[in-house]
C-alpha cells in the first residue's frame, strides 16, 4: 500500500515537473489564435461557470478537449459537478441555486422550462443545426437546449470476422434480417444478445429496440405521434412491434438465456457476448456507445473486422439521442460557452475530440475514428431522426415503458402492460 | 423569599424563559429538519403533481378521481402501490420473525460455548457494511449467468449439485424472497446484540433454582428467559417493523423495484425522482408515516413502562 502511495507521489511530481517544463511551449499556440471563431461575448478572465454532467473517466477528459480553446481564449474557469444522480440536480433547481450549465436529458428541458435560459439570448448558432435537432429542444416555442453529442440507436453490431466465417451477410431489409435469424438458429446458433438490467431503468434496451421496431414496422411519423399523444400506447401497431421483439427476447433459440437471459443481464454484459470468444451470440442491437464498450473490454478487436455495425434494416430514419446543454444562467461566460459549441469552430473541435458525434453540422467530415465517420454519415443523410419515446414524453412515462417491457418479457399480459402503460401517456400529453 | 434571592447569585437565578433557552437548539434543529419538512410534505400531498394546483388537477377524465386526495387514491389503490403493500407486508412477516429467531437463537447458544465473542463477531459484521454494499455482495451471489459457467454463488451451488440456474431476482416467485434473505443477513446481528444483552440480565438464581428442581433447558429457555427479556423482545421486533417498513436500499440496489419487488419507500423514491410527481411521492410519504407512527407510539410506550419498572 505504502509503496503504492510513494509510486502514486513520484508520478504526480514528474508529471508536474512536466507539465512546468511545457509551460513556455503553451505561450506559441499550435491551433488557431483565440481571435480565429471564439468570441468570449464579455467573459472576462477568471469567470466561472458551474458545470453539471453526468460524464466522467475518458468522456470527462474529452470534454475537457472541446472546451479548453474557449477556457484558454477568454480565461473562462469551469467547476464542474459529474454525477449521475438527477436527484442531486433536482434539489439544487428547487433551492434555487442551479447550476450555470447542465448538460442533461430531453426530459429536463420541459421539467426547468421556467428557469431556463433561452439558447437564442445566448448567442446559439441555430444554422448550425437540422431542425429535427432543434425541434426536440424548443419547449413551449422556446429554444432552451442546445444539443451538444448525438447517438444513434437504430444500430446492431456485429462481428464481421464471425459472419465472415459462418458465411453471414449484412442484411439490408427486415426481411432479410428475419431470414437471417432463422438461418442463425438452424445452424445452431443464437442470433441476439440481450440485457435489460440496469438499476432503476432496467428495460431501457427492449424499449430502444422496439422503438427501431416501429421505425420499420410504421415509421417515423408514428412514432412521433406516439410522443405527442395522437396514437396510445396501446395501440394495435405498438403491440405488433412488442410482439415482433417478443418473440426473440423470450426465446432461448433466439437469445442468450431466453426470457430470464434477458431480463437478467446487464446491459454491458449483453454487449460483450458477440464479440467474446467463442461469441455467445451473432448480434447485439445498441448505440453508438456501444463501440467503445467492446475496445474497453476488449483491447485487441478492430474496428471494421473485429466488430462493426449496420444500421437496422428497413428503419425508417434513426432514433437517437442527445445530450443537451440547458442554462441557468445568462452570465458572459456562459455566453461564450454556447456561442462556441454551436459556432463552426465548436463543431470542429468536437469531431476532433472524437467524443461521439456531434448534432453540429460542421462536425461532419472532421471524424477522425473510422466509426465516428460512419456516424456521422448516417446522421448526415438521414430522412428523419426521432427522439427516444420515453425520455421525450414527461412525467414518469419512460419509468411506465420499462415497466411495460420488462413485465411483458417476465410473462405477464401484453395488453394490460400496454393499457397501463397507454394510462400514463395520455395523463403526460393531455 | 428576600432573603433567598440574596443568596443564589442572579445569574444562576432561572426565569420562565431560562429553560427555553436551553431547549432553543434541539427545537431549531427540529422545526427545521423534522416539523417544517413534515407540515411541508402533508401540504404537497395535496397538491398537483408540479406543486402549482390542487390534487384534482390529476384527475384524468374516465379515471376515478378522489378529487383533494386524488395523490392519495394512487398511494392507496393503485396496483403498482398494491404490489408494494403486499411486499412490504411479506418483508414484515419475514424479516422481523427472521431477525429476531435468528437472534434470540444465536444469543442463546453464543452464551453457552468459550469463542463467543467470535460467533457474536460474525453475525454482527454484515451490521457494518452499508446497504448498499450489501446489495451489490448479494447481487454477485445471486448473479445468473447465461453461459455454462455461473459466477454467482447460489447458482454455482445449484449447478454443481446438479440442478438447473436460476434467476433468482427476477423470477417473480421467489425474488422478494430473495432480497428479504439479504435484509435478514444484515440485521440479525442487530438483534442479537441487545437480545444477548437481555439475557445476561437473567438473575442466574433464577436459572439455577428452575435446574435445581428439575427443570430441563427447553423448559429454562421458554419458562424462564423468554418471560424475562419478553419486554425487550417486544422493542426489537417494533423497532425492526419500523425499520422494515422504511426499507429502500436493498431493494433500490438489486432489483430496482422491478419485478414485481416494488416497495413503499421506493416508489416514493421513483415517484419523486424518476416520473417527477411530487404530489404523489409527498402522499406515498404520509401513508409511509401513517402505518409507522403507530408502531413507533408502542415502541415508545414499551420503553417507558420499562423504565418504570426499573
Amino acid at each position: 500500500m505504502n509503496r503504492r502511495i510513494h509510486v502514486l507521489v513520484t508520478a504526480v511530481a514528474l508529471a508536474a515537473m512536466l507539465l512546468a517544463a511545457c509551460t513556455p511551449a503553451t505561450q506559441a499556440p499550435t491551433s488557431p489564435p483565440a481571435a480565429g471563431g471564439i468570441d468570449c461575448m464579455g467573459a472576462k478572465s477568471g469567470d466561472e461557470i458551474s458545470m453539471f454532467y453526468q460524464w466522467s473517466g475518458a468522456e470527462e477528459t474529452s470534454l475537457q478537449a472541446v472546451l479548453k480553446p474557449v477556457v484558454d481564449a477568454c480565461g473562462i474557469v469551469i467547476k464542474p459537478t459529474s454525477t449521475r444522480d438527477q436527484a442531486l440536480i433536482d434539489t439544487q433547481v428547487k433551492a434555487g441555486t442551479p447550476p450555470d450549465v447542465a448538460f442533461m436529458n430531453v426530459t429536463q428541458l420541459t421539467q426547468y422550462k421556467d428557469q431556463l435560459k433561452t439558447i437564442d439570448s445566448l448567442g446559439g448558432n441555430k444554422a448550425n443545426y437540422a431542425s429535427f435537432f432543434t425541434d426536440p429542444g424548443t419547449v413551449d416555442g422556446k429554444w432552451l437546449g442546445l444539443p451538444v453529442k448525438a447517438d444513434i440507436k437504430t444500430i446492431i453490431w456485429y462481428s464481421p470476422a464471425v459472419f465472415n466465417a459462418k458465411g453471414y451477410k449484412v442484411p439490408t431489409t427486415w426481411a432479410e434480417l428475419d431470414a437471417l435469424v432463422e438461418q442463425m438458429v438452424k445452424n445452431g446458433d443464437v442470433p441476439w444478445s440481450m440485457g435489460f438490467e440496469s438499476g432503476d431503468p432496467t428495460g431501457w434496451t427492449g424499449t430502444d429496440f422496439i422503438q427501431d421496431i416501429l421505425l420499420v414496422q410504421q415509421g417515423p411519423q408514428y412514432v412521433l405521434d406516439l410522443i405527442s399523444g395522437k396514437v396510445p400506447y396501446n395501440d394495435a401497431g405498438v403491440k405488433q412491434a412488442y410482439e415482433t421483439y417478443g418473440k426473440w427476447a423470450k426465446d432461448p433459440k433466439y437469445t442468450v438465456g431466453g426470457a430470464q437471459g434477458t431480463l437478467s443481464t446487464a446491459f454491458l454484459d449483453a454487449i460483450y457476448k458477440p464479440f467474446a470468444d467463442p461469441p455467445e451470440a451473432m448480434m447485439v442491437k445498441q448505440s453508438g456507445f456501444a463501440g467503445g464498450e467492446v475496445v474497453k473490454k476488449f483491447p485487441d478487436l478492430k474496428y471494421g473486422t473485429d466488430y462493426d455495425f449496420f444500421p437496422v434494416p428497413g428503419a425508417q430514419g434513426l432514433q437517437g439521442g442527445a445530450d443537451w446543454l440547458m442554462a441557468f444562467s445568462d452570465k458572459p461566460a456562459v455566453k461564450a460557452l454556447v456561442t462556441y459549441l454551436s459556432s463552426t469552430t465548436g463543431g470542429v473541435n468536437w469531431a476532433k475530440a472524437s467524443f461521439g458525434v456531434s448534432p453540429n453540422k460542421s462536425a461532419n467530415g472532421n471524424y477522425t475514428d473510422p466509426a465516428l465517420v460512419k456516424f456521422g454519415d448516417a446522421l448526415a443523410n438521414t430522412q428523419g431522426f426521432t427522439p427516444d419515446i420515453g425520455d421525450t414524453i414527461p412525467g414518469g412515462f419512460g419509468k411506465a415503458e420499462f415497466t411495460a417491457v420488462v413485465n411483458y418479457v417476465n410473462g405477464k399480459d401484453l395488453d394490460a402492460e400496454l393499457a397501463a402503460a397507454a394510462k400514463v401517456q395520455a395523463e403526460a400529453t393531455k | 423569599m428576600a432573603a433567598q434571592s440574596e443568596q443564589v447569585p442572579s445569574i444562576m437565578r432561572q426565569g420562565r424563559l431560562t429553560p427555553w433557552l436551553y431547549l432553543l437548539p434541539a427545537l431549531i434543529v427540529m422545526t427545521t429538519f423534522i416539523v417544517y419538512p413534515g407540515l411541508n410534505t402533508f401540504y404537497l400531498s395535496f397538491r398537483s403533481n408540479d406543486a402549482t394546483g390542487w390534487a384534482s388537477e390529476n384527475c384524468q377524465a374516465g379515471e376515478p378521481c378522489w378529487g383533494l386526495l386524488e395523490n392519495y387514491r394512487y398511494a392507496l389503490t393503485s396496483d403498482i402501490m398494491l404490489t408494494a403493500f403486499v411486499n412490504n407486508l411479506k418483508w414484515i412477516l419475514l424479516m422481523v420473525s427472521g431477525t429476531v429467531l435468528l437472534g434470540l437463537l444465536i444469543a442463546t447458544l453464543a452464551d453457552r460455548v468459550r469463542y463467543e465473542p467470535l460467533a457474536k463477531a460474525v453475525i454482527f459484521l454484515p451490521m457494518a457494511i452499508s446497504f448498499v454494499g450489501a446489495g451489490v455482495i448479494w447481487k454477485f451471489v445471486y448473479d445468473y449467468g447465461t453461459s455454462q459457467v455461473q459466477i454467482g454463488l447460489l447458482n454455482g451451488v445449484v449447478t454443481a449439485l446438479g440442478g438447473q440456474p436460476v434467476s433468482w431476482l427476477t423470477e417473480p416467485q421467489i425474488n422478494t424472497f430473495m432480497l428479504i434473505i439479504v435484509g435478514v443477513w444484515m440485521w440479525t446481528g442487530f438483534c442479537m446484540t441487545i437480545l444477548a444483552a437481555a439475557l445476561k440480565g437473567v438473575p442466574t438464581e433464577n436459572l439455577e433454582a428452575a435446574r435445581v428442581d428439575g427443570a430441563n433447558e427447553w423448559q429454562v429457555f421458554w419458562g424462564i428467559m423468554v418471560p424475562q427479556i419478553m419486554p425487550t423482545i417486544t422493542v426489537v421486533i417494533t423497532t425492526m417493523v419500523i425499520n422494515v417498513l422504511k426499507i429502500f436500499d436493498i431493494v433500490y440496489v438489486m432489483t430496482g423495484g422491478n419485478y414485481g419487488t416494488e416497495v413503499i419507500a421506493n416508489r416514493m423514491y421513483i415517484e419523486m425522482y424518476t416520473s417527477l410527481k411530487t404530489g404523489r411521492a409527498a402522499a406515498i410519504a404520509i401513508v409511509l408515516i401513517a402505518v409507522i407512527v403507530p408502531a413507533m407510539i408502542f415502541n415508545i410506550r414499551r420503553f417507558r413502562e420499562q423504565e418504570a419498572i426499573r
